[in-house]
C-alpha cells in the first residue's frame, strides 16, 4: 500500500465536503435538542421521522416529478402534523417522566413507523436522482446536491433560531425549555408548546429527510444512525442550547472527516463516540455550553 | 331428538367415507419433506423472499414432473428472520419435529454458518444454495454443500480485465463486514497474482453515507482500478461521490448493487461504464434459461433474481444426487453431490472435497447505453466492455 | 404462602431440569433463548430496577463477553464453559471502569453516556480486527449436544435470580432501593451511594459476560452487529418492565411471557411482528409501567421479596 501525501488542496476538499455534510447534520440534530431540551424527551423516533420526509420527497419526485426542494413545503408540515399527533397521543405521557420511559416509548414508536413503512414501500432501496455533480471552484469540487442542501438546511436553522427568537411562541418554547414551572407559572400553556415543540422538531427532521434523499439511499431503516449522529451533536452543542447545535453539527462534520482523512475511516467512527462518552463525562453542559 | 341424532351420526360417517374417498388413496404415499429456514423478515427480507420463490418454484416442477423416487415432494419452510440464532432453531425444529428427509440452506453466509450446524450434528444435507462464505467449508463439514461462488472471486472479471489491457495499480475499499471484507481479500490476491500492485486498502464502517475522505485519498494516488466490496447504498453513494469529487479511475467495479436494475434506475448516466458482479444473468446461455425464465414468470408475476436461480439450482441438484442415489440416505446423497458436475440453469457446479464450490462462474457485467452488458468470461460475454472509463468530465 | 411459592418453584426447576430427555431439539432451544433473557433482564434489573440508573447500553457487557468466550476458545483452545465463564472478567472491567466516573451523571446524562459507550466498545472490536476478526466475525467449532448448553444457561439465570432475591432482602438492597427512591437523601443518611451504584453495576454486568460466552458458543458465529444492538437491550427493558423492575420474580415473568409471545407472533403474524412489538413497547411503557409483579404487588399485599 502506497502512502498518502495530504496536500493543502486535498485537506481543504476534505473541510469543504465535511462542513456541508455538517449543516445536515446540524439541521437533524435541532429538532432532536429541541425536543430534549423543552420536554426532557429523548426521542429515538427521530430517525423515523426523518425517513417519513425522505419517502415524502422520494414519492413526489417519483409519481409526480416534483422538484425535492420544493417538495420541503410538503414534507416539512407533514410532519409536523404528524409529531403534534404522536405528541398529542403518546408523548405527553412520558413529558418530564425519568428517561426510562420516553426511551423505550419513542423507540416503540420508531421501530412501529419502521416496519409499517417497510409494509408500505418494501425494503427496496430508494433515492432520488435530481442533481449530481459539483462546482468547481479552483481546485476544490463543491458537491452540488451538498451544497444546495447544506443551504437550505442553513436557511431553515436559520429560520427556525429566528422563530425562537423573534417569535411569541418562539420564546414561549425558549422559557419553557429554561425553566418548566416559573413558564406555567407566567401564564404559557406548556401542554400546548410541548406539542408545538414535538411537530417542529419532527418538521426539522423529515426536512433532514427530504434533503438526504437527494443524496443517499432511502430505506425503511435509514433513519438509526442519523439519531447517534444527532446525539452525538446534541451532546457536543449542549441540550437545550439551539445555536449549539448548529455549530455542533458543523463541527461533528469536520471532525469525521479529518479523522477519516488522517486516519481511517474506521477510527473516524471510534473517535467519535469515544468523544461522545468523554464530553458526557467532562461537560455534561456540552462544548458550548447548554442546560444539565 | 332420537332421529336428529341418529342422523347425526349417519352425516359424520357420510362424510367421513366421501372424505377418505377422496383424499384416501394419496394417503398411502407420504411425500418427502425437504426442508429449509428463509429469511422472510428482517435485514435479508427481499433476497430471502425469492430464494424461497426459487425453491417452491423447484418443488411445483419436480412434481409436475411426476415426483421425485414416486413420490411427491413438499417444502416446509420457516421464517428465521435473518437471525442465525433462530436460524438454528428452526432446523432443530425441521429435522426433529417435521422430520425432514433432508435440507436446503437458508439465505446469507451468517445464517447458513448457524444453521448448518444444526443439520451437521443430525448428519443431513444441506444444499447451501445462498452462502458464498469461503471460511464455512474451513470447519470440516462433511455435509454441506456450496452452491454459488465465493465472494472472494465475485471481482475476478475486473481484475482479469484489468491485467489483460496492462493496467498497474488498484484501490480497494469494502464495507466492514463479512462478505464485502471477504471479496476484498480475494480481489486483492487476484490482483497481486496477476502482477498488479495494490496503492490503497481501506475498510468503512456499515452505514457510512459520507465517502469523502476516502476517496480524496484514493484520486491522490491515481489508480488505474478501483475495486469495492460493497452493498447497493454504499456503491451508490461512492459511485455518486466519485462524480463530484471527479475521481476517474479506467475502470471501476462493485460487488454487490451493481448488478441491481435500481443501480441504475436511480443513478442514470452516472452509472454508465460502472462494472458489477452477478451470479446469474437471465441472458446467459445457460442450458434450459429460457423456459426457466419464462415459467418462473408465469408463476411469480416477476423475473426470477439470481436468488432465485441459485435456490432453484440448489434444489435440482439435490433431486438430481437423489435421484443418482436412488435413496434419501444422506452418506448415499453426500457421495454423489461430491462427484456430480452438471450445469444447472445456474450454471456450473461442481465442489471439492470439503464442498466447496469450484466451477460456477461469476460474470462480470457492464452498464452500457443503460443496459447491463455481460464482459466476462469470454464463453459467456454477450458483449464487449467499453474502455477505458472516459473521465467524468467528458461525459 | 412463601411455603407455596417455593413448592411451586421447586417444582418447576425439576421439570425443566428433565426437560432435555424428552423434548424436540426445538423446545430446549427455544428453553435456551428463554434462560438468556431471563440472564439479561435479571442483570439489567440488578442496576436499573434497583437504582434507577437507566443502563442503555447494557448489551456491551453481553458483546464482550460474546467475544472473550469466542476468543479464549477458538485463539487459546479453552473448553467453552470455562470460557464462557471467563466472559464476566473483561464485563466486570469495563464496568469498574466505566462506572466509576459515568454513575456519577444524571438521569439521561447516564442513559445516553451508556448508549455511548456501547457503541465504542463495538466499534474498538470492529477496530482491533487482527485480533478479533474485525467485521469478519469469529467462526466457532460446532456444537454436537445441545443438552449441555442448556443446563450452562438454566444455571446462570437461577443464579441471576437468587442474586436478586439474596440482594433484595439484604441491607445493600435496600441501600440500592433508597438511592433509586431519592439519592440526595440517602446519601445525607450516610449511605455511600457512589460505592453501592458502582458494587450493584459491577454485578449486572457479570452475568450478560457470561450470557455472552455461552451464546457465542451456542450460535457458533458472531460478529460486531450481532452482538452489540441497541434492540437487544431494548428487548431486556421491556421484559424487565413487564414482568415487573425491582422485584425477583419480574425479570423472569417478563422473559418466558414475552418470549412466548413473541413467537407466536411472529409464527402467525410474519410481516408485521416488528409493528407489534414496537406496539408491545408503547403499551408496557404507558399502560403498565409497574410491571406485572408490581400490580401484583399492590393488589395482594405480596411480601417485597417477591
Amino acid at each position: 500500500m502506497m502512502q498518502v501525501q495530504i496536500t493543502g488542496t486535498m485537506l481543504l476538499q476534505l473541510v469543504v465536503s465535511g462542513l456541508l455534510a455538517g449543516g445536515l447534520y446540524a439541521l437533524v440534530a435541532l429538532g432532536l435538542s429541541l425536543v430534549f431540551g423543552v420536554m426532557r424527551v429523548i426521542n429515538l423516533a427521530h430517525g423515523a421521522l426523518l425517513m417519513l420526509g425522505a419517502y415524502t420527497t422520494y414519492w413526489l419526485f417519483a409519481l409526480f416529478g416534483l422538484n425535492p426542494f420544493l417538495s420541503l413545503l410538503v414534507s416539512v408540515p407533514m410532519l409536523f402534523v404528524v409529531g403534534a399527533i404522536l405528541q398529542k397521543l403518546f408523548v405527553h405521557r412520558v413529558v418530564e417522566a425519568p428517561e426510562l420511559s420516553s426511551l423505550l416509548l419513542t423507540f416503540g414508536i420508531s421501530i412501529f413507523i419502521a416496519n409499517v413503512a417497510m409494509l408500505a414501500w418494501s425494503s427496496d432501496y430508494r433515492s432520488v436522482e435530481f442533481l449530481t455533480g459539483s462546482f468547481i471552484l479552483g481546485q476544490i469540487a463543491f458537491s452540488k446536491p451538498r451544497l444546495i442542501s447544506f443551504s437550505v438546511a442553513l436557511g431553515l436553522t436559520g429560520l427556525a433560531l429566528l422563530f425562537l427568537h423573534r417569535t411569541k411562541i418562539g420564546k414561549a418554547i425558549r422559557a419553557t425549555s429554561q425553566h418548566r414551572d416559573v413558564a406555567q407559572i407566567c401564564g404559557i400553556n406548556v401542554r400546548r408548546i410541548d406539542m408545538i415543540t414535538f411537530g417542529l422538531g419532527a418538521g426539522l427532521a423529515g426536512a433532514g429527510g427530504s434533503l438526504v434523499s437527494i443524496m443517499f439511499a432511502v430505506y425503511p431503516e435509514m433513519g438509526l444512525i442519523y439519531v447517534f449522529k444527532s446525539f452525538l451533536v446534541v451532546v457536543l452543542g449542549g441540550a437545550g442550547n439551539y445555536p449549539g447545535a448548529f455549530f455542533g453539527g458543523l463541527l461533528l462534520g469536520l471532525v469525521e472527516g479529518l479523522a477519516s482523512l488522517f486516519l481511517t475511516a474506521q477510527l473516524s467512527e471510534v473517535i467519535a463516540y469515544i468523544f461522545l462518552v468523554i464530553v458526557l463525562l467532562v461537560r455534561p453542559a456540552g462544548l458550548l455550553g447548554g442546560r444539565t | 331428538m332420537r332421529r336428529a341424532f341418529v342422523l347425526g351420526l349417519a352425516g359424520m360417517w357420510i362424510s367421513l367415507l366421501v372424505l377418505y374417498l377422496a383424499v384416501g388413496p394419496t394417503w398411502g404415499q407420504e411425500p418427502i419433506k425437504i426442508g429449509a429456514s428463509i429469511s422472510l423478515t428482517g435485514t435479508y427480507a427481499k433476497p430471502g423472499k425469492y430464494t424461497q420463490e426459487g425453491y417452491l418454484f423447484c418443488e411445483k416442477e419436480i412434481n409436475d414432473k411426476g415426483g421425485l423416487l414416486g413420490r411427491k415432494v413438499r417444502f416446509i419452510i420457516y421464517d428465521d428472520k435473518s437471525d442465525p440464532l433462530t436460524a438454528i432453531k428452526l432446523y432443530e425444529k425441521l429435522i426433529t419435529g417435521d422430520k425432514v428427509e433432508q435440507v436446503m440452506g437458508p439465505y446469507s453466509s451468517p445464517v447458513t454458518n448457524a444453521a448448518s450446524t444444526a443439520s451437521e450434528k443430525y448428519k443431513k444435507v444441506m444444499m447451501a444454495s445462498l452462502a458464498s462464505t469461503t471460511s464455512i467449508w474451513e470447519r470440516g463439514f462433511k455435509y454441506l454443500f456450496m452452491t454459488i461462488s465465493p465472494a472472494e472471486v465475485y471481482l475476478e472479471g475486473l481484475v482479469e480485465l484489468a491485467a489483460e489491457r496492462g493496467l498497474k495499480t488498484i484501490a480497494v475499499i469494502n464495507e466492514d463486514t463479512l462478505f464485502a471484507k471477504a471479496a476484498a481479500k480475494g480481489t486483492i490476491e487476484l490482483a497481486k497474482k496477476k502482477g498488479m500492485q495494490v496503492v490503497f486498502h481501506e475498510a468503512y464502517p456499515k452505514g457510512t453515507t459520507d465517502f469523502s475522505a476516502l476517496l480524496i485519498k484514493i484520486k491522490s494516488l491515481n489508480p488505474d482500478v478501483i475495486a469495492a466490496g460493497s452493498y447497493f447504498d454504499d456503491a451508490v453513494a461512492t459511485t455518486r461521490q466519485m462524480k463530484e469529487l471527479d475521481v476517474n479511475p479506467r475502470m471501476y467495479g462493485v460487488t454487490v448493487g451493481g448488478d441491481l436494475p435500481e443501480f441504475y434506475q436511480i443513478q442514470g448516466k452516472t452509472a454508465e461504464y460502472v462494472y458489477g458482479s452477478s451470479q446469474w444473468e437471465k441472458t446467459l446461455p445457460y442450458p434450459g434459461i429460457k423456459e426457466f425464465v419464462a415459467a418462473y414468470e408465469k408463476m411469480w408475476n416477476h423475473e426470477p433474481s439470481y436468488h432465485s436461480a441459485a435456490g432453484y439450482g440448489a434444489c435440482q441438484l439435490l433431486a438430481e444426487a437423489i435421484k443418482r442415489a436412488n435413496s434419501l440416505d444422506s452418506e448415499k446423497i453426500r457421495e454423489q453431490l461430491l462427484k456430480l458436475k452438471i450445469p444447472t440453469v445456474f450454471g456450473d457446479y461442481q465442489v471439492d472435497e470439503r464442498g466447496f464450490q469450484i466451477a460456477h462462474k461469476m460474470v462480470l457485467l457492464q452498464w452500457l447505453d443503460g443496459k447491463k452488458v455481460t464482459v466476462w468470461p469470454l464463453h459467456l460475454a454477450e458483449g464487449k466492455p467499453l474502455y477505458p472509463t472516459p473521465p467524468w468530465k467528458q461525459r | 404462602m412463601m411455603a407455596g411459592i417455593l413448592w411451586l418453584l421447586l417444582a418447576v426447576m425439576g421439570g425443566l431440569a428433565v426437560l432435555p430427555l424428552f423434548a424436540s431439539g426445538y423446545i430446549i432451544s427455544f428453553t435456551i433463548q428463554i434462560f438468556m433473557w431471563i440472564a439479561l433482564a435479571g442483570s439489567w434489573n440488578l442496576i436499573s430496577g434497583f437504582t434507577g440508573y437507566v443502563s442503555f447500553g447494557h448489551v456491551a457487557f453481553f458483546g464482550i463477553g460474546s467475544y472473550t468466550g469466542a476468543l479464549l476458545v477458538t485463539k487459546a483452545g479453552w473448553h467453552w464453559l470455562p470460557a464462557s465463564l471467563a466472559g464476566c472478567v473483561p464485563a466486570a472491567a469495563l464496568a469498574l471502569l466505566i462506572g466509576y466516573p459515568c454513575l456519577r451523571l444524571k438521569g439521561p446524562y447516564f442513559a445516553i453516556a451508556m448508549l455511548g459507550l456501547n457503541e465504542v466498545v463495538r466499534a474498538l472490536v470492529s477496530y482491533f480486527e487482527s485480533f478479533t476478526g474485525g467485521g469478519s466475525g469469529i467462526s466457532l467449532p460446532p456444537i454436537l449436544s445441545i443438552a449441555p448448553v442448556y443446563y450452562a444457561m438454566g444455571g446462570v439465570a437461577i443464579a441471576v435470580t437468587l442474586l436478586t432475591y439474596r440482594i433484595i432482602t439484604s441491607r445493600f438492597g435496600l441501600r440500592l432501593l433508597s438511592i433509586r427512591e431519592d439519592e440526595i437523601a440517602a446519601e445525607t443518611m450516610g449511605i455511600n451511594t457512589s460505592l453501592m451504584k458502582l458494587y450493584a453495576f459491577l454485578l449486572s454486568a457479570l452475568f450478560p459476560g457470561i450470557v455472552g460466552g455461552l451464546y457465542a458458543w451456542y450460535s457458533s458465529y458472531i460478529e460486531p452487529l450481532s452482538v452489540f444492538p441497541l434492540l437487544t437491550t431494548i428487548t431486556m427493558i421491556i421484559m424487565c418492565l413487564f414482568g415487573g423492575k425491582g422485584t425477583v420474580l419480574g425479570p423472569v415473568l417478563g422473559a418466558v411471557l414475552l418470549s412466548v409471545f413473541q413467537e407466536l407472533v411472529w409464527a402467525r403474524f410474519i410481516f408485521v411482528h416488528q409493528a407489534i412489538f414496537g406496539a408491545l413497547i408503547v403499551g408496557v411503557v404507558l399502560l403498565m409501567p409497574r410491571g406485572i409483579m408490581g400490580v401484583l404487588q399492590e393488589r395482594y399485599r405480596l411480601p417485597r421479596a417477591v
